[in-house]
Formats: C-alpha cells, sequence, structure tokens
C-alpha cells in the first residue's frame, strides 16, 4: 500500500519567501555531520572552478596549438586536459555522495524527531489532527526538504560558481564579446521566468484533473457493487469521459507550453553563436582589431557554461520555494508544545493495587463546554464499574480520564490515593490494559499483536494469556493460527476475533486497572458467547472500567454510574437501580434484545 | 524484530522484471503493442518526418557555424586550408568577408527559427497524438469493461491494483508507441545520420572517438539492472515506514494506553535507519556512475583533441566544418546514444503495463444478458432456488444445495454464523454471480435468460456497508435512476426514515457527502442506502445484515426504517436478532453453505437445534 497517493504539488504562488531563519534552522541539522559538510562545501567551490577550467583548456587547445598548427602544444594540450578531466570526475563522485549522504542524514533525523515529537503530544492532538495530514509531513514535506539540501544547495552553489568563472574566464579574454553575453542574460532569465510561471501553472491544472480522474477512478471501483446492482454503468462512463477529457486537455495544454518554451531557448542560443560570428569574425577580420580568432572557439565552449545555470536555477529555485514550505511545515510540528506533559515532579508508581477515586471532577475537550460536570465516586480494588449512558453522556470521556489521556480542568483523579497530576503518564499506562471499540491492530501476526501487551513476554507467555482467557483454541483455528497476518483493515478476520485478540492483549499486559469499551455492533451469537467468557476471566481480580452495553455485563458490575449530559444521574447495583425505576430502567429497556420479555 | 512485521510486499511480485523474449506470453503481448502502434502508423509516420526535418536542419547549422570558423581563419591565416563550400556553392570572391560571414550568420538564425517553429509543432502534434488519441481511448476503453466485469474479478483483486491499470498502466502503454517504438526509431535514424556525416568527415577519427560507445550502452543497461530493484525495493522500504507512522498515529490509544512509546520509537528508528542504510547504498552506485558516463565523454574529447588535432595540423581536417562539427556532432551523438538505456527501460516497463491493462481488456465477461433475453418491466417477486450450489474461486463450496420459494410479497430471513454462505445466498438473485449448479428463477423463469439490466432494476439492494458516493444526498438516493424527480427521491427518503435527518443537513438534500463533503453516521448512511434501494419502487429488496456495522441506539431507527421498507416486497433479509427475524414469514438458517433449519419463528422454537440455541443464548444474555 502507499501513501503517496494523492499530493498535488503546492501552489507556487502561495510559498513563502525564501527565509533566512528557516535555512538556518535547517543548517542546523546539519550539525552532527560538519564533516561531510564541510568538505562538501570545499568540493562545491573546486568543482564550479574545474568545469570553466575544462572548457577553457578544451577551448584553448583548439584554438591555440591546433589552430596555429603546433604539435606539441596540442599533445600536451591534450594530456592536461585529460588528467584534469580525471580529477575533475573523481571531485564529481564525492560530490554528489557526500550531497545524497548529507540529504538523507538530515531528513532522517527529522524523521525520527517528528516521530518522537509526535509520541509526546497528548491524545487531544490525535483527535483533532487528519491522519493524512500526519502522514504528509513525512512523505511530501520532508521529500522536498530532502530535494532541497540533495538537489538544490549543492547543485545550485556549484552553478553559480560555474557562471561566475566562466564570465571571468570571458571577460579577461575579450570584454566586448562578453558584453554581448551580458545583453542576452536578461532575455534568457526573462524567457525562463516568465516559462516556468506558465508551466508550473499548466502542470497544476493538469495534476488537479488527475487527481480527480483517480478519485473518480477509486469511488467508481469500490462501489463497483453498488454501480452494478443499481445498473448505473452507462451514467459513470459518461462522467468518467468528461473527466478524462478534461485531463488530456489539459495535459495537452501543458505539453504546449513547453513546446514553445524548450525551442525558444535553444533558438536563443542559436542566436547567440550567430552573433558571435558576426561581432566575433569582425573583430579577428578587423586588422585594427586583430583579435585572437583561439578567442572565437573557446567563447563557443564557455558560453554553455554560462548560460546553462540560469536554465537549472531557475528550475531549481520552485524546488527551493517547495524545500522551505516543506521544511516550515516540518519544523511547525516539532515547534508543537503538548498542551500538557506530566509535572516535573511526577513519578513513577512501581506498584498499584487498583483504587480509583474521582472527586469533583470537571472536564472539557473545548474550553467553554464541559462535558462531565463534578463527577465523584469510588472504585475501589478489583471492583467493576459500569457506564451507562447515551451517545455523548460522558462515558468516554470518563474512560479518557482515568487512562490519563486527558487531564481534568477540575477537581482531583486518585489512583490508590495519589493524584494523577502526581503520577508519570508512561508509568501509570504500565499498570493499564485497554479494550476499546474499534479494537486496533497493527500489521503483523497474531502473536505479535498480543505481544504488544507486554514486548518483552515469551511466546509462552502469549499462549498462557490466550489459554487463560479460553480463547487459544478459537485463535489457532484462524487460517494460519497466531501466525495468521492481520492489519489495519483486518482481511479474512471477524470482528468477534479482533476483539478477542484484544483480550488476550490486555490479558498478556496483566493490568490492575482494565478499562474496556465494549463493542457495540452485532457479533455473532456463538463468538459472543464465548467473548463473555474471556471477559469474565479478564474482569477477575482487576478493577475494571466498562462502557457496557451488554445487560450481562451490567448485572455483573459491583457498581452501575449511570449517566446524562455529563452527570452522574443515578448509581447503585442494577438491581438497585432497577427498582428505582429512573433513567436506568428506561435504558435497559432500548438494551435488551427483545426476546427477553416478550417471549 | 519482535514488533509487528510490516505490511507483506504490494502485489504483483509475480510480473516478471526482465525481458524474455521466448516466452510466448511476452511475444504475443508485444505483438499486440506493435499492432496498436501500426493502428496509428500515419500519424506516428508524421511525427518521425518532421523530426527529420529537425534533425537534418540542426546539421546543416552545425555546418554552418563550422564553416563560418573556416572563413574567417582563412580570412586572417591565409596559408590554412580555403574554407570547403558544400556542392561548390561558393559565394562570388567579390563578396567581402564580413558579408559573407554575416551571410553565413543570417542563415543560422533563419535556420533556427525555422527549427523552433518545427520543435513547436513537433512536441504539439505528438501531445495531441498521444494525450487524446491514445491514452484518453485506452482509459476510457478500460474503465468501461471494468465496468462490465463480474463481481469474481473484484473479489480477487485489491482495489489498488485495478486503479494502477487505469491510470498508471495505460501510461506505460502510451510509453511503449512513443518511448519505445518512436524513440528508437528516431535514435536510429539520428546516430546513423550523425555517425555518417562524422565517417565522411574522417573515418579514423570517427571510430577512435566512438570507441567507447559499446562501453557507455554496456554500463548503462547494467547500472540500471543494478539500480532499479534497489529503487524498488527503496520504496518498499519507505512505504513500510510510513506505514508504521501511520499505525502508529491510527493505534494512538493502543501505543499510550499501554504505554508502549519507547517501544515504537524504537521500532521506527529501525525502519527509519533501514531506509537510510539501504539508500546509502544506491547512492554510492549513482555517485560512481554519473561520473563515470562524464568520464566516457571526456575521453572522446580527449581523443579528438589529439587525433583531431593532428589532422587539423596536418592540413587533413578543417578547423570549423572539420574539428569543430565534429566536437558537436560527438555531443549529439554521446546524447542519443545514452537514450538507449531509457528506451530499454521504457520497453520492461511498457511490456509489464500493457500485460496488467489487457488482463483487463481481455477478461471474459461472465454475466451478461442472453442473445434474446427475457424482459419485463415489472416482475411479481416470487423467486426460487432450485438445487443451487455456489463456489468462489478458491473451490470450496460457499452453498450447497439449496432449496427455496419465496412467493410474491413475503419475507424470507436467513441466520447464520460468519461465512455460512448468507451474503452469497443473497448474492445470487441479482445474479451477481451464476450458481455452478442448480438454477435461481424469478417468477419462474431462469435468471440467465432474463435481461440483466432489467432482472437488475426489479431488485433493491441494502448492503452490509454501503458505498455511498461523494456527491449530494439527492443523488446518492436517485443514484439508480439519475433523472428521478425530487418527489420521488423524497418519498424513498420519508419511506427510510431518512427524510427529517436529511433536512437538518447544512444544504438538505443538496449536501454533499463523502470524501470530499460531509461525514454523515453509521445509521444515517444505512437510512440513505436504503431510500436509494427504494427510489425506483422495486417488488424484491435485498437486505444484507444492515445493522451489522451499527451500535445499538441507531439499530432502534433502521429497524423501523427496515419495517416500512419491506411492506409489500419480497424480501430476503439476514440478521441475527431473534426479535428482527421472527418477524420474517420463513427463516433459513444455514451452516457451512447448506441450510439446515428452515420454517417459521414458533416452528423453529419447538425443535432443538441451532435456531432455539441462539434465540437461547440470546436470551440468558438479556437476563
Amino acid at each position: 500500500m502507499s501513501f503517496r497517493g494523492r499530493h498535488l504539488p503546492p501552489d507556487p504562488k502561495k510559498l513563502p519567501p525564501l527565509s533566512f531563519k528557516l535555512i538556518v534552522r535547517l543548517f542546523a541539522f546539519t550539525r552532527p555531520y560538519a564533516g561531510i559538510r564541510n568538505t562538501l562545501a570545499a568540493l562545491v567551490i573546486l568543482r564550479s572552478a574545474q568545469l570553466p577550467i575544462l572548457a577553457w583548456i578544451l577551448g584553448g587547445v583548439i584554438g591555440g596549438p591546433i589552430t596555429t598548427g603546433t604539435w606539441t602544444g596540442t599533445w600536451t594540450g591534450a594530456i592536461a586536459f585529460m588528467v584534469f578531466a580525471l580529477f575533475v570526475e573523481a571531485t564529481h563522485v564525492f560530490r554528489m555522495r557526500l550531497a545524497m549522504r548529507l540529504g538523507e542524514a538530515v531528513i532522517r533525523d527529522l524523521r525520527r524527531n517528528v516521530f518522537q515529537t509526535l509520541l509526546r503530544q497528548p491524545m487531544a492532538f490525535f483527535n483533532r489532527t487528519k491522519l493524512g495530514t500526519i502522514l504528509s509531513r513525512m512523505t511530501s514535506d520532508v521529500e522536498a526538504v530532502r530535494s532541497g539540501v540533495q538537489d538544490v544547495l549543492f547543485v545550485s552553489m556549484v552553478q553559480v560558481g560555474q557562471m561566475l568563472i566562466s564570465a571571468a574566464f570571458m571577460l579577461y579574454y575579450d570584454w566586448v564579446l562578453f558584453s554581448i553575453i551580458l545583453i542576452m542574460t536578461p532575455v534568457v532569465w526573462w524567457i525562463t521566468h516568465h516559462f516556468r510561471h506558465r508551466i508550473s501553472t499548466a502542470t497544476r491544472a493538469m495534476q488537479e484533473s488527475f487527481s480527480r480522474v483517480t478519485a473518480n477512478l477509486a469511488e467508481s471501483v469500490n462501489g463497483i457493487r453498488v454501480t452494478q446492482g443499481f445498473v448505473r454503468q452507462e451514467v459513470n462512463s459518461g462522467i468518467f469521459r468528461r473527466l478524462v477529457e478534461t485531463h488530456s486537455r489539459n495535459n495537452i495544454g501543458a505539453a504546449r507550453t513547453s513546446a514553445i518554451f524548450i525551442p525558444l531557448l535553444e533558438l536563443n542560443s542559436q542566436f547567440f553563436i550567430a552573433a558571435l560570428l558576426v561581432v566575433g569574425g569582425y573583430r579577428v577580420i578587423d586588422p585594427q582589431i586583430a583579435a585572437d580568432p583561439g578567442n572565437l572557439i573557446r567563447f563557443f565552449f564557455l558560453t554553455h557554461l554560462f548560460f546553462s545555470p540560469i536554465q537549472a536555477i531557475g528550475n531549481q529555485f520552485n524546488a527551493a520555494l517547495a524545500a522551505m514550505a516543506g521544511a516550515e511545515r516540518v519544523f511547525r510540528v516539532l515547534d508543537r508544545q503538548p498542551e500538557w506533559q506530566d509535572e516535573p515532579n511526577a513519578r513513577d508508581l512501581p506498584e498499584l493495587h487498583g483504587d480509583v477515586e474521582f472527586r469533583n471532577v470537571t472536564f472539557s475537550y473545548e474550553v467553554g463546554t464541559p462535558v462531565l460536570h463534578a463527577i465523584s465516586f469510588i472504585a475501589k480494588r478489583g471492583q467493576t464499574v459500569a457506564l451507562v449512558g447515551h451517545t455523548g453522556s460522558g462515558k468516554s470521556s470518563i474512560m479518557n480520564l482515568v487512562s490519563k489521556f486527558y487531564l481534568p480542568d477540575q477537581g482531583e483523579i486518585f489512583f490508590d490515593g495519589i493524584e494523577v497530576r502526581q503520577i508519570r503518564g508512561e508509568s501509570l499506562h504500565q499498570h493499564l490494559g485497554l479494550v476499546l471499540q474499534q479494537n486496533f491492530l497493527f500489521t503483523g501476526t497474531v502473536r505479535e499483536n498480543i505481544r504488544l501487551g507486554r514486548p518483552g513476554a515469551s511466546d509462552e507467555e502469549v499462549f498462557a494469556a490466550a489459554r487463560e482467557l479460553d480463547c487459544l483454541d478459537l485463535l489457532e483455528s484462524l487460517p494460519d493460527g497466531l501466525e495468521t497476518v492481520v492489519g489495519e483493515r483486518g482481511m479474512g478476520i471477524s470482528l468477534g476475533q479482533r476483539q478477542l485478540i484484544c483480550f488476550c492483549r490486555a490479558m498478556l499486559a496483566n493490568p490492575r486497572i482494565l478499562i474496556l469499551d465494549e463493542a457495540t455492533s452485532a457479533i455473532d451469537t456463538m463468538t459472543e458467547a464465548r467473548l463473555q467468557t474471556a471477559l469474565e476471566r479478564l474482569r477477575s481480580g482487576r478493577t475494571c472500567f466498562i462502557v457496557a452495553h451488554r445487560l450481562s455485563t451490567i448485572r455483573r458490575a459491583n457498581q452501575v454510574l449511570v449517566l446524562d449530559q455529563g452527570r452522574i444521574v443515578e448509581r447503585g447495583t442494577h438491581e438497585e437501580l432497577l427498582t428505582h425505576g429512573g433513567l436506568y430502567s428506561a435504558l435497559c429497556e432500548g438494551l435488551r434484545p427483545a426476546t427477553a420479555n416478550r417471549s | 524484530m519482535s514488533g509487528p512485521v510490516p505490511p507483506p510486499p504490494p502485489e504483483r511480485p509475480s510480473t516478471p522484471q526482465t525481458l524474455d523474449f521466448a516466452d510466448p506470453d511476452t511475444r504475443s503481448v508485444l505483438g499486440r503493442l506493435f499492432a496498436l502502434t501500426w493502428s496509428h502508423r500515419f500519424r506516428c509516420l508524421g511525427i518521425l518526418l518532421l523530426q527529420l526535418v529537425l534533425l537534418a536542419l540542426g546539421l546543416l547549422a552545425l555546418g554552418l557555424t563550422g564553416l563560418g570558423v573556416d572563413v574567417i581563419r582563412h580570412a586572417v591565416q591565409p596559408d590554412s586550408p580555403p574554407p570547403a563550400w558544400p556542392s561548390g556553392l561558393t559565394p562570388p570572391a567579390a563578396w567581402p568577408i564580413m558579408g559573407v560571414v554575416g551571410g553565413i550568420a543570417g542563415l543560422i538564425f533563419l535556420m533556427a527559427l525555422f527549427r523552433a517553429f518545427l520543435n513547436y509543432l513537433y512536441a504539439n502534434t505528438l501531445a495531441i497524438f498521444i494525450q487524446r488519441e491514445v491514452i484518453a481511448r485506452l482509459r476510457a476503453d478500460v474503465y468501461d469493461k471494468l465496468q462490465t466485469l463480474g463481481f469474481r474479478f473484484f473479489d480477487t483483486q485489491p482495489s489498488g491494483t485495478i486503479i494502477n491499470r487505469v491510470t498508471g498502466d495505460v501510461q506505460q502503454i502510451r510509453a511503449f508507441i512513443d518511448g519505445v517504438v518512436m524513440q528508437s526509431l528516431i535514435m536510429m535514424l539520428s546516430l546513423a545520420i550523425y555517425a555518417i556525416y562524422m565517417v565522411r568527415l574522417h573515418p579514423w577519427l570517427t571510430l577512435a572517438c566512438l570507441a567507447t560507445t559499446p562501453i557507455l550502452w554496456i554500463s548503462a543497461i547494467r547500472f540500471s539492472q543494478q539500480v532499479k530493484p534497489a529503487y524498488r525495493r527503496n520504496r518498499l522500504l519507505v512505504d513500510r515506514l510510513v506505514h508504521y507512522l501511520s499505525e502508529s498515529v491510527q493505534g494512538i490509544a493502543v501505543v499510550k494506553g499501554f504505554g508502549l512509546e519507547t517501544f515504537v520509537t524504537e521500532q521506527f528508528r529501525e525502519r527509519n535507519d533501514e531506509v537510510f542504510t539501504q539508500q546509502s547504498w544506491i547512492f554510492k552506485r549513482v555517485s560512481l556512475f554519473t561520473p563515470f558516463v562524464g568520464l566516457l565523454t571526456q575521453i572522446n574529447l580527449f581523443v579528438l583533441l589529439i587525433f583531431g588535432g593532428w589532422l587539423v595540423i596536418q592540413h587533413e581536417l578543417a578547423l570549423g566544418t572539420g574539428l569543430v562539427v565534429f566536437a558537436g556532432l560527438l555531443q549529439q551523438f554521446s546524447q542519443q546514444a545514452s537514450n538507449l538505456a531509457s528506451v530499454t527501460n521504457s520497453m520492461q516497463q511498457s511490456l509489464i503495463g500493457a500485460r496488467r491493462v489487457f488482463e483487463i481488456l481481455d477478461a471474459p465477461v461472465e454475466i451478461h444478458s442472453p442473445p434474446n433475453p427475457h424482459r419485463v418491466s415489472r416482475c411479481s417477486g416470487q423467486v426460487s432456488f432450485d438445487h443451487v450450489s455456489f463456489a468462489y474461486a478458491n473451490g470450496e463450496n460457499a452453498l450447497t444445495d439449496i432449496e427455496l420459494d419465496v412467493p410474491a410479497g413475503q419475507c424470507v430471513a436467513i441466520l447464520g454464523a460468519t461465512g455460512s454462505g448468507k451474503s452469497t445466498l443473497l448474492s445470487l438473485v441479482p445474479r451477481f454471480y451464476d450458481p455452478v449448479s442448480g438454477i435461481v428463477r424469478i417468477d419462474g423463469t431462469d435468471l440467465r435468460e432474463w435481461d440483466l439490466a432489467d432482472l437488475r432494476r426489479q431488485i433493491g439492494i441494502v448492503f452490509q456497508e454501503n458505498f455511498l458516493f461523494s456527491r449530494s444526498v439527492a443523488e446518492n438516493i436517485a443514484f439508480g435512476h439519475p433523472a428521478a424527480t425530487q418527489e420521488q427521491i423524497e418519498r424513498a427518503a420519508r419511506i427510510a426514515s431518512a427524510d427529517g435527518f436529511i433536512r437538518a443537513l447544512p444544504d438538505g438534500y443538496e449536501t454533499v457527502i463523502g470524501e470530499f463533503g460531509m461525514d454523515l453516521s453509521g445509521g444515517q448512511r444505512q437510512r440513505l442506502a436504503i431510500a436509494r434501494a427504494l427510489l425506483l419502487e422495486p417488488p424484491i429488496l435485498l437486505m444484507d445484515d444492515p445493522t451489522a456495522a451499527i451500535d445499538t441506539q441507531t439499530e432502534a431507527e433502521i429497524l423501523a426504517a427496515m419495517d416500512s421498507a419491506m411492506a409489500g416486497r419480497t424480501t430476503f433479509l439476514v440478521a441475527h436478532r431473534i426479535s428482527t427475524l421472527r418477524k420474517a414469514d420463513q427463516i433459513i438458517v444455514l451452516d457451512g453453505g447448506r441450510s439446515v433449519q428452515r420454517g417459521t419463528h414458533d416452528e423453529l422454537m419447538k425443535l432443538a437445534g441451532p435456531y432455539r440455541n441462539v434465540a437461547g443464548i440470546q436470551e440468558h444474555r438479556t437476563e
């Protein structure tokens, strides 16, 4: 699977200008590789002089000894050329290798830093931020930075140096001829600039229409069953055809733009050759000037080195802007301070018995809209607390607070009498076991997923956990037993089986506190029965918080908290509450699969 | 490695990565590609001709430049050989030297103008031809074909691969026309012309200067063979890295809840370093190859300097029309020669892509209307299964010997564990698949005799997880009948109890949903799906466990919608809850693809068997 799918390149008009601060900051990432960086800088300077010198030797030999017919000068010049060429290419090997290494090393560090920063963020960040956004920081943005370091920075430094040095050579040999070149420079610059803009606009249109084609296609393929079931093939074909046509029009438009641009540049260099012949020829032939005819030849070789960087730098300018934009977004992630962190004096909990107390807890996700009001309750070690209520009544918020995924706005939460803010989150989490609604599994085998509960556990312990929940046989009956590969999309594995794996994971963690968001979806009845048994075993001896959807689960709870709009409206055991005849008995009616009373 | 392993390598490992012309399959794909190119031969020929003219003009300009140099040199060094005017076109001796030089320069510029125009024409013609006539047409063809393919095809192909075939792989076919056939023709023509020009200037100098060309070719091909798999592996490693990040974010609650931060950071670092190490290997190769190619060019120039220089000194070669032109030719020759590697690359790529596209274009359409179909505008809705058995691609029977008769207007409910064949049974009714043996009939007529479109219009389908398209709510409801009136749409929505929430949406019925629009809740999506199924008032309704992915609270809303939807229609309903099942006129219990029990709720409750067991568990659970 690839996540590179649908990133549009940034619109050049919206890119921020080159920012010195960003460059400096990015540069700081090369500090661990100062050796490579400094060598590279030396190589860059070396190389920007090398190419013009090579062209100078070449032009010099042809325009000098060969034109005048001196054999000794010719062969010594040729050998000098070859020796220098060897040196040039050897430098090139290291210039390339080091630049690529440096770029790769920098983005490796960036990726690692981004990942660590992300993990430090509290839960709220992940609920707010779309996965796609996070991924594109790690893919397209980091890629842009890479090409910024690897290609743009060092290549354009070489290009600029090359331009300057060839200019110096030409100026030295014939300043009149060189001034012709100088006049042409703005023309080349303008053409490059103008068309670069037009081409990038055209390319963008092309990419946009392509992403519409792809999106439509993806829907058509994913919805093919619906399409065929509703006999809609022809309408879809028409829509697709129109999209493809627009896209091909955009493609042709982009091709047409560059079909003007590239011949125009070529025309330009031909014009220059013609001008060189006329002006240079005149200066050679005119007895009053009698310029060296060899200069003409030298110029033929050097002008190329002077003009091509203009084009190359123009092309790299966009990449440079994209790199800056990418770097800026990456740095914005790195600069993100978590809204809260463990207090500096928070301590580790080597042991936890599992007494939990909420004292007057008020909590809100967004400032001003509290979702929990003055919640107080005590869960003694080993007790099960069932949370019941409508969607949005605050059940999940209580779970989030017990997990220390969020901190309360007001009030305190105590674990074994220690306030939650005094406990390091990671240490508290060592004592927690979570089974959540979505039953998330990582790509990997069943065994590896269970082992996530305690990464150090042996295979034997993994089996033991499954055996203890009496579900080893169910897992072993999967296509490849515990080696069955499951993943994000959990192909070939049912909802019930996913949940069992999550139970085993929690079991292996052997937590003191179990947090369980019961599956609401219908699971086939046989698996459901096994799940209930497993849950019983998982619960025993632990403090449990369960968002309950099954009456059987609620009935076994020591304490039922009925929530409504963020407040505990009723509490007690199942029987007590039923006799009470309040919200709870009404809710029970809804929960109860109808057979119970009606048959 | 102890953590979760990375995703398995993406599909298509079986596609061969090297060319094997002995393979009859490769040969037939190649043959088809050539046939496709041949069908565009006049266009291709025209484009090729343009390219030839361009080539000739380029050479002419180069020759003129050399001539200019010679004219100037002869003027200042009268002992140097006189300029060699082509085919005796010597200018009158009366012309001043500067006039001659100016004339040559003017000619060069004129030619450049003409070349620029032709170049534009060339690029433009090529783009229009390739984009409009090749790519757009192929894409539309593949898309149309896709829409007719049966479900079996989609069951076995991951959607990503299918999408790639229409986008990327079609591009590969196009690359065969312009990147392989045209490019290699152009390459061969230009190389031949350059070589002839150079040989005419001086055969031995040509031989000496081109001596390195075979080395260039061999090393370029070997380099790309070496580095390509490395790049492929690199993409795989990067995908793995990103995948790990993606999972860590999606599973952040698990990561944090189990205190796994250090563990996943370590796992990420391992993958990150792996990418780095592998990249460094590639860099080493690349940073050796590029300068090596550069060196080859320098060697050619060295030979030119020493050998060509000697020839010029011996007056065997002119300076301008000889040496300078030769240097120019040499440069263009090596530019063209370096295209060889990219041509062989495109050849491999386009064969792989073409094979995948042809696979779709050639895939047999398993399900289609017979030649003289049974056409019906509206059936009564009586459905029967006559000893029906069915198997998916893996060969195991998913349904065995199903007997079923559902009178028009009745409701049949189906109960069974995951994989017992419930959805399969439903999918035989709209003829998404044909049974392996036995006959499914509607109103007494074998489905295979029906007109397929007519048949499917009789049937409304609500899937377990319903796919809605990124369009407006109204368009989604009218999906099967885009011409439906607003009134029809609203009526369907009302029956499906969806009207209320739709009106509460920001733009009501015009609210855009899906990827580019509003998110709907599971219950809302399912009610839209029910409305969509009801729009055409179908006599037959299939509901495949529409409450499966929905929580208990919203389930009640949907159950009500389902009840009113079913009224007056022959309904096939997959359900788990006894409370839903008991309303059916008949209930079938499936186990391993066989019907193990059937009857009404009351009948089945009297018998010991799976139905009563399930009912028992559900009852027990609620007490």
